[in-house]
């Protein structure tokens, strides 16, 4: 018996005409959702249509490989996705096939999402070379029982990031940044810009890197810049206080109570 | 029988017929050796004649260089009354196309067939010949479990001579590469392509490009993808999969680029069926399988750089998505996400709250201490 060929017209619903392609990625992202959502009665009708994070992760060269090494390497990347994804729970994440690759969805979940990139790209440093492309997006589910897929720009986008990606790194979109602001307001910091491209469908993408450190740094800023303010805010007070209590101008007051100071501006007055 | 002696060889009897003319088989009484004589009708104009007996020759001549176990050896050409003949050797045993169209070919004896012919054009590519036309009807199987390829070179000539009689190009579509059936230069990777589909058709008994015409065959060929043998057979090893994957590639530059290396994953493809537990299913003799499974085929999976908002994606069976795929029938689940205002930031960044309490703090203080109430 011979294998049916897959004569099946593009989905109506995903058609969004030519201009959409020269949409920047997040403008996309809320086109396509405003409009699957315009028609979201028939969507539920064909298949449930929801924005979840996706972590696309690419084998780099992977066509060019032998055969048997693409076997390994598939081999591998499985082993990967199975040992990064065994915390997650199996109703939060979807993983689905790419031939030079796996697209893991998980719902509701970017700070897993984001975690699952990493350890997938830490446990797949040795010898897997692996590339990983983050975002949020509209996904799609179709297809028959047993035979369920998933299409969207969610998917599209992560695939055309991990695509840009050298190896054994990891970008995410703009979206995917929003989406970690919007669920741990703080931690899209560790996304720094990392520069724009435009992919094969002519669609521009800014991406970011993980920099593990910068919230760290963020959280030394801050704790500088509340120790300045701090002393600031009390010199001030105190400042305020010595100039009230005395008939002199503010920094004579000052100088004349704190003879310290008075030292200290001479010195620089050198 | 019509004719007694073609040449020196004596005419035994008919084997078969094709396009070109009529096998026979006859005897060199040189050698007292049995051989299959292959005559060629010659075309009739003197010029194209010409053309053609010189053509004949060099790659007569080229074929004749070539000794392997996988490739069926000429011995000898020749002419005789305005037709042109091959001897070559004689094989006992029936030909690809027909075991095919007889019985069901089991997984390792058919990744054996391929190899042993990768093996055999392998050979031939390192000594600058390209067959053109690698189908099951010219591979020949032996009693012994030996492959071998045969009209080494005739497909050229066959081709060139039909190019100049209507304009078209003739040989056998359906196991062209694209880059041949587009009329393009090809090399010895268009005879992996063509291997690719014989391997195909023979792990999963179905045709794989097969069109009611030309231009059906032609577009079938450029432009759609195979479904991967295990889909169709789930009792294979995913490596061939990968194996058929890479040899069916319609871009020359990532296919196979060397038939040695399609041999070498085919010797590993051997290799995990033999170590394959006798008990457990295979490709081959009676199993159970799930019908669910086999009576939906799961779409293909692209590559990354294939994928667009409308490129559908498996489900991977290989983690249970179940309750996963029951959870997206919620409609609330996921939204785009929202702008992060300061109360929110205030309330969920501990950096910025921290930062505002201690301000919030340091400013009563200061107002306190310029107020005079400490």
């Amino acid at each position: 018996m011979r294998a049916p060929l897959n004569l099946a017209e593009p989905d109506p619903r995903l058609y969004l005409g030519g201009d959409a392609t020269l949409l920047s990625g997040a403008d996309f992202n809320r086109f396509f959702f405003l409009f699957i959502g315009a028609q979201s009665l028939h969507a539920a009708a064909m298949g449930a249509s929801v924005v979840a994070s996706v972590v696309f992760l690419r084998i780099q060269d992977f066509a060019r490989r032998p055969a048997s090494e693409q076997a390994r390497l598939r081999a591998q990347l499985e082993a990967v996705v199975a040992v990064t994804g065994a915390e997650l729970e199996p109703a939060g994440r979807i993983v689905l096939e790419a031939s030079d690759g796996a697209a893991i969805v998980l719902l509701r979940d970017p700070i897993g999402a984001l975690r699952l990139a990493q350890r997938a790209l830490t446990a797949a440093a040795a010898g897997l070379p692996l590339s990983a492309g983050i975002n949020h997006g509209a996904l799609q589910l179709s297809g028959r029982k047993g035979a369920e897929g998933m299409t969207g720009d969610g998917i599209a986008v992560a695939a055309a990031i991990a695509e840009f990606a050298a190896a054994s790194r990891l970008l995410a979109s703009r979206s995917f940044r929003n989406a970690l602001a919007d669920a741990a307001p703080g931690r899209e910091v560790s996304l720094l810009p990392a520069g724009a491209f435009k992919d094969a469908g002519l669609r521009d993408h800014e991406v970011f890197s993980l920099d593990e450190k910068a919230v760290a740094r963020r959280q030394l800023r801050y704790t500088l810049a509340t120790a300045v303010l701090v002393v600031a805010c009390v010199g001030g007070g105190i400042a305020t206080r010595i100039s009230a209590d005395s008939d002199k101008p503010f920094a004579s007051a000052v100088m004349d109570k704190y003879p310290y100071v008075r030292a200290l501006v001479q010195r620089a007055g050198y | 029988m019509a004719k007694k002696k073609i040449g020196r060889y004596k005419i035994l009897g008919e084997l078969g017929r094709g396009a070109m003319g009529i096998v026979y088989k006859a005897e060199d009484p040189n050698l007292d050796r049995l051989v299959a004589l292959k005559t060629i009708i010659l075309a009739e104009d003197s010029a194209g004649r010409a053309e053609y007996q010189k053509r004949f020759m060099m790659e007569a001549k080229a074929a004749g260089k070539l000794n392997h176990p996988s490739i069926v050896t000429t011995f000898d050409y020749g002419e005789h009354e305005g037709m042109a003949y091959l001897a070559m050797e004689l094989l006992e045993g029936t030909d690809l196309r027909t075991r095919l169209q007889k019985e069901s070919i089991p997984a390792a004896e058919a990744v054996a067939i391929a190899r042993q012919v990768a093996e055999g054009l392998a050979y031939a590519h390192a000594r600058g010949v390209v067959h053109r036309d690698i189908k099951p009807g010219n591979i020949m199987l032996n009693g012994g479990g030996q492959a071998k390829i045969m009209d080494f070179g005739l497909a050229r000539m066959r081709m060139a001579d039909h190019k100049t009689s209507t304009g078209m190009v003739l040989g056998t579509p359906r196991y062209m590469s694209p880059e041949q059936i587009s009329g393009q230069p090809v090399d010895q990777r268009s005879d992996i392509f063509s291997l690719g589909i014989v391997l195909y058709e023979m792990l999963t008994g179905t045709r794989l490009f097969a069109g009611e015409d030309i231009h059906q065959v032609q577009h079938l060929i450029t432009q759609t993808e195979h479904v991967p043998p295990t889909r169709q057979v789930p009792g294979l090893p995913p490596m061939v999969d990968f194996v058929v994957a890479r040899a069916l590639k319609k871009d020359p530059t990532v296919r196979y680029q060397d038939a040695r290396e399609l041999a070498a994953d085919l010797a590993t493809c051997a290799a995990e069926l033999r170590s394959r537990d006798p008990s457990e299913p295979s490709g081959e003799g009676s199993r159970t399988v799930k019908l669910e499974a086999l009576s939906e085929k799961a779409p293909d999976a692209p590559p990354a750089h294939m994928i667009a908002v409308d490129t559908k994606l498996p489900v991977s069976r290989l983690f249970d998505a179940a309750p996963a795929l029951r959870r997206l029938k919620d409609a609330s689940l996921g939204h785009m996400p929202r702008p992060v205002g300061l109360l929110r930031r205030l309330y969920r960044d501990a950096a910025v709250r921290q930062l505002f309490v201690a301000v919030v703090l340091a400013g009563t203080a200061g107002v306190v201490l310029a107020l005079g109430r400490i």
